[in-house]
């Protein structure tokens, strides 16, 4: 084997220095984002897992906190005032306290999507072109109205106090939707979230498919990681978009035929141990008096934002 | 800065836990010298990857420095394009998985990625790339994708890409896991050519047969990922005790003929019916 080796692996390593290149290297665009989403969903899916045990919402049964969270995302819909969104926020507030969960965390994510699904997608109904009423904060003059096909551009624009109404509900309606379903997801693990799904009578097949996603989207992003890894073992210069994009190209086709393989070896592993077209899973332990209680706190709750 | 000096790499105190919650490396401590061969040896999950990884630069410890010739690896100095090229020419790291690895269109195109990188010239790399696939008998498979090898060729194509930049220090991820005999005995013989040549060698494995073969310097990690012993092969291997507390070496009961006994028991070094245990 000796004898074989080439020369320049047997000669001594070619000194380096760090003088060799100058200044500071940049990080492609791509590469950092493909890198950061395969962290953010295996972080994501961890906490998840891995969520604390202690806390109030962790010790209640999973099928309580799905019909918790159906039923109150239920009242969120159809409440019309400001007042009772608040109310019921300040509640799921509360909930989360009692939940030991991190506030900064989840509070975190829920305003950003809620500024971006709800305040940003509703503000420019705040305006008097699309919501009628009582202008509050006129925005611009034009010299006379204009008409042209459905729509009528008034003379004066700006945010009516309907408008606002409308913007601040809908934002509401977010945030609470996704507080309620974040204060699930962070206390819940996600086996119990699907086999709670069975409650309402959601078909096996489709709960096995919802099973193995999440169980290859973890493995897949981890895959995508260490790819990332393997690829930065290798530079030693800062690429270029184009060859960014090659990579991740190149990278994508690998997963298409990794997840394929994957596929087919997951679907034999399951006829290899007796799938046949019926899926069943494991039933769910007896309901405590906690649960009850609790199950009767939150409906009973429900019904008082319900008429407020 | 220099690159070939006596204490080449050093960790002090690392720790590292994925998610933030799972610890994988607690407070280890092991310093490098060029030309050194070590065999960081561990049950699974006792965080041998990890540790490999953050000395390849591609994780950073959680608290603890990591050294390389004198200078920290961080995410901070590895941005430094000075630094960045002096790390990655010397430090070359072999994947555990080697399709991660694989991502070029050809077999060639993946040997030729490094020299290219290291812009050592077009003619130079591919007179490397020639010989690195004559050493590994992969010329054959010049032209081929990656997807289209097996689990041994990939591996030695992946060794292949890494040795092609010619770094001074190699480290090899669970090198013989998954290939067949001869491919083992194969790596075996390369890996004690490359120590004769002067490489710094560091392996990550639970193969103690491997540890046996190239009589390395040995770094035992604990389930509980701390760093518990360092030192020669053949003190490690004869610590029978330690070997079973770090769960590289178990009890094994088993029929001989009409007589069930009880032994220490490992695949490769011990074998041993005392008379004591047979009942």
């Amino acid at each position: 084997m000796a004898n074989k080796i080439p020369p320049f692996l047997l000669a001594p390593p070619t000194p380096c220095s760090i003088k060799q290149a100058k200044g500071k290297m940049r990080i492609p665009f791509l590469g950092r984002g493909i890198n950061r989403l395969a962290s953010v969903i295996r972080e994501g899916y961890a906490q998840w897992d891995f969520s604390s045990q202690n806390g109030f919402f962790q010790k209640i049964d999973a099928r309580v906190k799905i019909l918790f969270l159906l039923f109150f995302i239920l009242i969120v819909t159809l409440k019309r005032d400001v007042l009772p969104e608040t109310y019921i926020w300040v509640f799921v507030f509360v909930l989360t306290l009692l939940s030991r969960l991190s506030i900064a965390k989840i509070y975190k994510r829920v305003l950003l999507f809620g500024f971006l699904f709800g305040f940003l997608i509703a503000l420019p109904s705040a305006f008097n072109v699309i919501t009628k009423g009582d202008v509050v904060l006129p925005i611009a003059t034009l010299p006379r109205p204009y008409n042209f096909w459905i729509y009528h551009v008034p003379a004066e624009i700006g945010i009516t106090r309907e408008g606002i109404h409308g913007v601040a509900m809908l934002t509401m309606r977010v945030i609470n939707s996704l507080s309620l379903s974040f204060l699930i997801l962070y206390t819940t693990p996600f086996h119990e979230i699907v086999r709670a799904l069975k409650v309402l009578k959601v078909p096996d097949s489709f709960l096995i498919i919802i099973t193995l996603c999440y169980k290859y989207i973890f493995l897949l992003s981890k895959t995508v990681e260490d790819m990332h890894l393997a690829k930065r073992s290798r530079i030693v210069r800062e690429l270029s978009p184009t060859e960014a994009r090659e990579w991740v190209a190149g990278r994508i086709a690998f997963i298409f035929r990794k997840t394929r393989l994957r596929c087919e070896e997951v679907f034999k592993a399951m006829i290899g141990r007796g799938f046949s077209d019926t899926i069943r899973f494991c039933g769910f332990r007896k309901m405590r008096m906690l649960d009850w209680g609790t199950a009767v706190f939150l409906f009973l709750s429900g019904i008082f934002f319900l008429f407020i | 800065m220099r690159c070939a000096v006596e204490n080449l790499m050093r960790l002090e105190n690392v720790s590292y836990r994925y998610h933030g919650k799972i610890p994988a490396l607690s407070d280890v401590n092991l310093e490098v010298h060029s030309g050194d061969h070590i065999a960081i040896v561990g049950a699974n999950g006792s965080g041998k990857s990890t540790l490999l990884q953050i000395m390849a630069g591609l994780r950073y410890p959680m608290t603890g420095r990591f050294f390389f010739n004198g200078t920290e690896v961080s995410e901070r100095s590895l941005r430094d394009k000075g630094f960045l090229r002096c790390f990655r020419q010397s430090v070359g790291y072999v994947f555990q998985d080697s399709d991660v690895q694989l991502f070029c269109p050809t077999v060639f195109d993946e040997i030729l990625y490094g020299p290219l990188q290291l812009e050592i010239g077009e003619e130079e790399g591919k007179k490397r790339a020639f010989e690195v696939m004559e050493m590994l008998n992969i010329e054959h498979l010049k032209d081929r994708p990656s997807y289209m090898l097996s689990g041994g060729e990939k591996k030695k194509v992946a060794i292949a890409s890494v040795l092609a930049m010619n770094p001074q220090v190699l480290l090899l991820d669970e090198p013989t896991n998954g290939l067949d005999p001869k491919t083992q005995s194969f790596l075996v013989e390369l890996m004690l050519a490359l120590i004769e040549a002067g490489k710094t060698l560091i392996i990550g494995t639970h193969d103690l047969s491997l540890v046996d073969e190239l009589r390395s310097n040995v770094a035992v990690l604990s389930e509980n990922h701390r760093l518990v012993k360092i030192g020669k092969a053949e003190d490690v291997l004869s610590d029978e005790g330690l070997l079973l507390k770090v769960n590289l070496i178990h009890e094994h009961i088993h029929r001989h003929g009409e007589a069930v006994h009880k032994h220490i028991h490992s695949h490769y070094l011990f074998h041993r019916h005392e008379p004591q245990n047979r009942r």
